[in-house]
């Protein structure tokens, strides 16, 4: 409780300029592992971050976000409180038990040879051109087309999809009580999709995915239809945008680093290597929330019951203490990065969002020479989840 | 009875191992993972469930 006020650096991570890759957070990260926010502790440091993460003394802090938004009902509401990413204890391992069959790595290398033709797909419909919007032309529509496939759902429907689950996302903004009456209509929507899902699968069982989810038992149990219906929205909802920032950000990536990127072409099964060393340098999720279950102390710091804890992912995957060399580096050996979380609450669908980026990068890198910005890009601010909007680049076709 | 071995260079603490074999794996009050590397075969299930959860794929069966 005699925390040291002194040399603790302040953050204001809700400013829009608010930037993760900055020497503001660099010298905060020197100074100490911790810095005091607008909004609760940034954890800065790679040791400390992977501690916390997994912490029994926290637990995830977002369980109350309507609530913090004057919103106490309703089809979101509901949604939002019963879903996996909030549930604690007893009552999220079971539905994670239930969820995990379906994710298994090795029913997810099956669809890769589909991941690959949806990328030279793509590809195929702007090479010639020799310039792209890469968020528009790529990054879209394969995070998108990839959950369609991963659930059965027609490829041709992805516009749809993608429409309804960004109007879900304004749930997160700041606008979330005046886009309200939007939000509860897309979920209504999305739900009537998983319902009709769920139905058909129930009467046609196949080997497929959302089979897998409904046939999916342990001791006796299953998921019931609402259990499902609100899981299937919550796969659409956490693995679309994600995707397609973290692409977006590993184009990026690329651009600054045109080495790694012709090294990349030479190399395809660096795929995997370059998915990691993306998400440890750019990660698309740039911070995890948690909040504090009960007092502890941390090192030297005193945390209070209810306290929000955010725990930086770029920051700790660059971290000098852990990571001598910090760039971007292919070739290197590095320990692993949090951009998928950690804990309990470990991103679900990893091997998903592994394979398909790791398919996606080699073929790009093969057929897009040199890749550059040529001016338009529009950005998410760096508060929670980032990446490019836009993406305008020019390329040199090869092959 | 079969054997289990987790590659503690890799393993993170994640804990997805003991939300899926609560019966052979454990985290501890720090957070750290414990485990039972004997288990009866009626377990053989739930612990290749763990084995394909780990998110750093640390786990192994031994024959
Ligand atoms: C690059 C893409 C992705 C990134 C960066 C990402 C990141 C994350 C992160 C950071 C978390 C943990 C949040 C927390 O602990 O507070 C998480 C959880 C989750 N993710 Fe992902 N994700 C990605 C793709 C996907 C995909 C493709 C799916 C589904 C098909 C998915 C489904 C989920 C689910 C269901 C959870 C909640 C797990 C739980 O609470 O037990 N994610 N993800
Ligand atoms: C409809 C579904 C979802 C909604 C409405 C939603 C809502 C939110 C909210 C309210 C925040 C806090 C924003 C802030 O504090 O500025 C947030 C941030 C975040 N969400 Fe989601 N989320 C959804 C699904 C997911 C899923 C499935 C994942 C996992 C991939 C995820 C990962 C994150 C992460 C990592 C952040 C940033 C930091 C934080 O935890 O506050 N979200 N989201
Ligand atoms: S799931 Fe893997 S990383 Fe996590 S505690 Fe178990 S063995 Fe370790």
């Amino acid at each position: 409780m005699s925390t040291p006020t002194v040399d603790i650096p302040y953050l204001n991570i809700s400013d829009p300029s608010f930037a993760m890759q900055s020497e503001e957070l660099r010298n905060a990260r020197e100074a100490s592992w911790y810095a005091r926010t607008n909004y609760g502790i940034a954890v800065l440091r790679y040791d400390e971050v992977s501690k916390l993460l997994k912490s029994p003394k926290l637990k995830q802090g977002s369980a109350q976000w309507p609530a913090h938004n004057g919103v106490h009902g309703g089809l979101f509401y509901d949604w939002w409180t019963k879903n996996l990413l909030v549930l604690e204890g007893e009552d999220h391992h079971r539905i994670r038990r239930l969820l995990n069959p379906a994710f298994s790595p090795r029913l997810i290398k099956d669809l890769v040879p589909r991941f690959q033709a949806l990328a030279n797909e793509l590809i195929d419909a702007f090479i010639d051109q020799g310039e792209c919007e890469f968020i528009r032309d790529f990054a879209e529509p394969y995070a998108t087309r990839v959950l369609t496939i991963l659930l059965g759902i027609p490829e041709s429907e992805w516009p749809k999809i993608a429409r309804l689950a960004s109007t879900v996302g304004l749930a997160l903004g700041v606008t979330f009580k005046r886009d309200l009456d939007k939000v509860e209509a897309a979920v209504a929507e999305l739900y009537e999709y998983a319902d009709e899902l769920i139905k058909d699968r129930q009467a046609n069982p196949g080997e497929d995915f959302v089979s897998r989810l409904v046939l999916a038992s342990r001791d006796g149990d299953r998921l019931s239809d609402e259990e499902l219906r609100n899981a299937l929205v919550l796969l659409i909802f956490g693995g679309m945008d994600t995707t397609r920032n973290q692409l977006g950000l590993a184009m990026q990536s690329f651009i600054r680093n045109p080495e790694q990127w012709a090294l990349l072409a030479e190399r395809p099964e660096l795929g995997a290597k370059a998915v990691e060393e993306v998400m440890r340098t750019n990660p698309t999720v740039t911070w995890v929330t948690r909040e504090a279950v009960e007092d502890f102390t941390y090192q030297d710091l005193f945390i209070a019951q209810g306290t929000t804890v955010h725990l930086f992912t770029q920051s700790s995957g660059t971290d000098p203490l852990a990571f001598p060399n910090p760039e971007m580096d292919l070739l290197g050996e590095h320990a692993p990065h949090y951009g998928f979380g950690g804990g309990v609450h470990h991103c679900l669908g990893h091997f998903v969002a592994r394979a398909d980026m790791s398919e996606a990068l080699p073929l790009l890198a093969s057929r897009l020479a040199d890749p550059h910005l040529i001016g338009g890009d529009e950005w998410l601010p760096d508060s929670g989840n980032t990446g490019p909007t836009r993406l305008p680049i020019g390329f040199t076709p090869r092959g | 009875m079969k054997t289990v071995d987790v590659d503690r260079s890799l393993c993170d603490n994640h804990g997805q191992c003991a939300i899926a074999a609560p019966e052979v794996f454990r985290m501890n009050p720090d957070g750290v993972l414990e485990y039972e590397p004997t288990f009866d075969d009626s377990l053989l299930d739930v612990v290749e469930e763990a084995i394909d959860v780990c998110p750093v794929q640390a786990i192994f069966l031994k024959d």
